[in-house]
C-alpha cells in the first residue's frame, strides 16, 4: 500500500497540561506519556478543516496524549502521541479511518464549526447536538514545514504506529494567548476537566498542507 | 517514497530539532537515542552550541579569558556571564583564607559532614551564616542543587503535597521527585493559579518559590503567594539562590526585602552566585536545622564541603556583611543597565534584578547573535528552547558590583549595535 494523502486548510492543536495519573487511565499498559513537568503530561487537542482525502472533505477532532516516539535506524520524529478519541463530521471519514488506521472513535458524526479572526481560528465542536469543545489557537511566525511525528493506536486486534509526515505552513508558539472551554458533554468523559489548565502553554496551526501515512506498522 | 523514507532523504537543518527531542525514546535499548542525538549535536556545535560550556583560562572577574569554542583560541572578554554579582571570590581576603585553610586541612573534607567531615571551619561558618540571615541555626550543603533535594525530600513524603512555580529550578522539581510527594506546579508568580490548584488540596502541604528568578530576573510577588498558602495552612519554602546578600537591607534576601523573613517558613540560599563559591544552605529555627541534619540524604551521603572552600565562603560572608557598599553599588549599576537599554530600545523583559535577560525573541538567531557579540568582545549566556518557552530566547546578563560604568556603557552599545544589524531592535 503507498502513502495516504489527506489536504487540509487548517489544522490546529492546542497542548494543554493535565495530571499524569489522568494521562494514565487513558493509555493502554506498557505505554508512558510525556511530562513536560514531573506529574503532569500533555493533553493535545486537534481540529482538522480537511478538503482533499479518499473520503472528501470533512472536519475532525482528535483528543491524543503526547507519548515518546519510537527511535529507529536513526530517523526521529518530532514528536508522538496517542489518539484515544477521534470524532469525525461524516461517517465515510470514521469508517475509513477505523479500517486503515484502528483509530478508536467516537461513533455519531460531530459538528465541527470554524471561526477565522485576526490572527488566531476558533474551532467549536458540538456532540450529541449539544457544545463538547471550544479551541482557539493563534498564530505567531510562519514557515513552511515536513515534519514527522508518530501516532500509536491500539485496539483488540494489536498495537500499531503511524509514521505521517505534515507538510504545509506552520506556526508554532508558546504565548499562552490559546483557550479551551471543554463542556460538560460524555465526549469529555476521560478527562477530568476542571484539571485540565485552560490556556495551552503550546499552539501550532497548520494550514494549506497535507498529512501523507506511511502504511500502518504492527508492533 | 514512504513518508518516513522522504523525511530521512531530506535531512532536516539542525534548527528543526533541540534537546527536548532527545530526551524521549520508546524502544528497547536504553542507547537509541545516543546516535540521532550524536548526529544532531555534529550540526548544532558549530552553529552555536559551541558557545555553551565554553572553558575559562582566568579567574571570574569582569574580565575573563576565555577558549573560543569553535576555533579553540583564547579571546580576551569582558564578562556579562559568571554570577560573582558582588564581586568577592576573587577579594583577597578570600583568597588567602581559602590558602591559609588548604595549608592547614589540605584539600578536602575526607568524609560526610555526619561522620568525620566536618571541620572547625563548618560549624563557624554556619553559625555566622545564621547570625547574618537572623535564624536560631543553619546547615551547610555541597552545593545549591543538593540543598533543594535534600530538604525538600527530608520534610515531605509519599502523600504529600508540594505545589511549585512552573519555573522552579531543577534542584526543586528533583526534591519534589525524591520526596514522592503528589507535585502539582501553579502558572509563574500567579497567586490565582495557586488558589486554584490548592484548594480542597488535604494533608500536609508545601509551597515554594524562588526569591528571583533565574532566567527572568523576576521578583517572587511573595506577598500575594504567602497570603494564599497561610491562608491555605501550607508551609512556604523560599529558594534566595539569587537573592541571598542582595536584597532586603541587611542583604538576606527577597523575604526581607518585602518585610516578611518572619511569615516565611524555609529560607534556602546558596553561596555560587553572590559569593561566588560554592554550596548551600537552610536556615531556621534549631529543630528545623537538627531534623533536616537527620534527613537529607543528598548531604548526609554526599562529602562535605571542602574547608578550604569554607575558609573562603566565610571570609566572603564576613565581606558581604560588612560592605552593605557592595550592594548598593551592584544596584546602581543595575539600574545604570535598566536605563540605558531602555534608552537603546533593548528590551531586557520582567527582569527587575540584576539578572538582566536580553530578550533576542527569535529561536533560530539567537545563537549567532551571541556569537557576533562574543567576537566583539563580551561575554555572557544565550539561552533558548527548552530552557524557556518557544521564542523567547534570550541572552543572559549577570550584573556585578566590581563592573564599572564605563565597561557597562561598552557592553550596551555593542549588544544594541548587534541587535540592530540583526533587525531585533529599533
Amino acid at each position: 500500500m503507498s502513502i495516504t494523502r489527506y489536504g487540509y486548510r487548517d489544522a490546529i492543536s492546542g497542548f494543554f497540561e493535565f495530571p499524569t495519573d489522568n494521562a494514565r487511565r487513558i493509555l493502554p499498559r506498557g505505554t508512558e506519556p510525556v511530562e513536560p513537568h514531573h506529574g503532569t503530561s500533555i493533553f493535545a487537542v486537534t481540529v482538522f478543516d480537511f478538503h482533499e482525502s479518499e473520503v472528501g472533505e470533512y472536519g475532525e477532532v482528535v483528543y491524543a496524549v503526547i507519548v515518546p516516539p519510537l527511535v529507529r535506524d536513526g530517523r526521529l520524529p518530532k514528536s508522538a502521541f496517542f489518539p484515544w478519541q477521534v470524532a469525525t463530521t461524516t461517517k465515510a471519514a470514521r469508517q475509513h479511518a477505523i479500517e486503515r488506521w484502528h483509530l478508536p472513535h467516537w461513533m455519531e458524526d460531530v459538528k465541527v464549526d470554524f471561526a477565522r479572526g485576526e490572527g488566531k481560528l476558533v474551532a467549536r465542536v458540538e456532540a450529541g447536538g449539544t457544545p463538547a469543545m471550544e479551541l482557539t489557537v493563534t498564530d505567531h511566525s510562519w514557515q513552511q514545514v515536513s515534519h514527522l511525528y508518530q501516532s500509536f493506536q491500539t485496539d483488540e486486534s494489536g498495537s500499531y504506529m503511524a509514521n505521517i509526515l505534515f507538510e504545509g505552513e506552520k506556526s508554532e508558539h508558546e504565548e499562552e494567548t490559546g483557550k479551551i472551554v471543554l463542556h460538560d458533554n460524555p465526549f469529555n468523559q476521560d478527562v477530568v476537566v476542571s484539571e485540565v489548565y485552560d490556556t495551552p502553554f503550546r499552539e501550532l496551526w497548520m494550514r494549506n498542507g497535507c498529512q501523507l501515512f506511511d502504511p500502518l506498522v504492527k508492533l | 517514497m514512504e513518508a518516513a523514507q522522504k523525511m530521512a532523504a531530506e535531512k532536516p537543518g539542525f534548527s528543526e530539532y533541540d534537546y527536548s527531542n532527545f530526551y524521549y525514546g520508546a524502544g528497547d535499548d536504553p542507547l537509541n537515542l545516543l546516535r540521532p542525538f550524536a548526529d544532531w549535536y555534529r550540526d548544532a556545535r558549530p552553529s552555536g552550541y559551541y558557545l555553551y560550556q565554553e572553558a575559562l583560562g582566568s579567574a571570574p572577574t569582569t574580565h575573563v579569558r576565555v577558549k573560543n569554542g569553535k576555533t579553540g583560541r583564547w579571546q580576551d572578554l569582558f564578562n556579562l556571564a559568571s554570577y560573582n554579582y558582588l564581586g568577592i571570590s576573587y577579594r583577597p581576603e578570600v583568597k588567602k583564607a581559602a590558602a591559609e585553610a588548604l595549608e592547614k586541612y589540605g584539600l578536602g573534607a575526607s568524609g560526610s559532614p555526619i561522620l568525620s567531615g566536618t571541620f572547625d571551619v563548618h560549624e563557624e561558618f554556619a553559625s555566622e551564616l545564621a547570625r547574618f540571615k537572623g535564624k536560631e541555626a543553619c546547615i551547610v550543603f555541597p552545593t545549591g542543587y543538593s540543598a533543594n533535594v535534600g530538604f525538600i525530600s527530608a520534610l515531605m513524603r509519599s502523600g504529600d503535597t508540594i505545589l511549585l512555580d512552573q519555573y522552579s529550578h531543577a534542584s526543586i522539581v528533583d526534591g519534589a521527585i525524591l520526596a514522592k510527594s503528589k507535585t502539582v506546579f501553579f502558572r509563574h508568580n500567579n497567586p490565582l493559579d495557586l488558589e486554584r490548584k490548592i484548594a480542597g488540596v488535604k494533608g500536609k502541604k508545601l509551597v515554594v518559590v524562588e526569591g528571583v528568578y533565574s532566567m527572568d530576573g523576576d521578583m517572587c510577588a511573595l506577598p500575594e503567594i504567602l497570603e494564599v498558602t497561610k491562608r491555605h495552612g501550607a508551609r512556604m519554602l523560599i529558594d534566595e539562590a539569587h537573592s541571598t546578600f542582595l536584597f532586603g537591607p541587611n542583604g538576606r534576601g527577597v523575604a526581607e526585602h518585602f518585610g516578611l523573613d518572619k511569615e516565611v517558613d524555609f529560607h534556602l540560599g546558596t553561596f555560587s552566585k553572590s559569593l561566588g563559591g560554592q554550596g548551600g544552605f537552610v536556615a531556621g529555627t534549631r529543630e528545623l536545622i537538627d531534623y533536616v541534619n537527620a534527613f537529607a540524604r543528598s548531604r548526609f551521603f554526599s562529602c562535605n564541603l571542602s574547608p578550604v572552600l569554607t575558609a573562603g565562603l566565610l571570609a566572603g560572608l564576613r565581606i558581604a556583611s560588612s560592605e552593605p557598599q557592595l550592594r548598593a553599588k551592584l544596584w546602581s549599576n543595575v539600574a545604570f543597565l535598566r536605563r540605558r537599554f531602555a534608552e537603546e530600545g533593548v528590551d531586557i523583559g520582567k527582569s527587575n534584578s540584576q539578572v538582566m535577560p536580553v530578550m533576542v525573541n527569535n529561536d533560530s538567531k539567537v545563537l549567532s547573535v551571541a556569537e557576533k557579540i562574543q567576537d566583539r568582545g563580551l561575554f555572557l549566556n544565550p539561552v533558548t528552547y527548552p530552557a524557556v518557552p518557544k521564542h523567547k530566547s534570550r541572552l543572559r546578563i549577570s550584573v556585578s558590583a566590581a563592573h564599572t560604568e564605563a565597561d557597562l556603557e561598552a557592553a550596551v552599545q555593542t549588544i544594541a549595535a548587534v541587535l540592530r544589524e540583526e533587525g531585533l531592535c529599533r
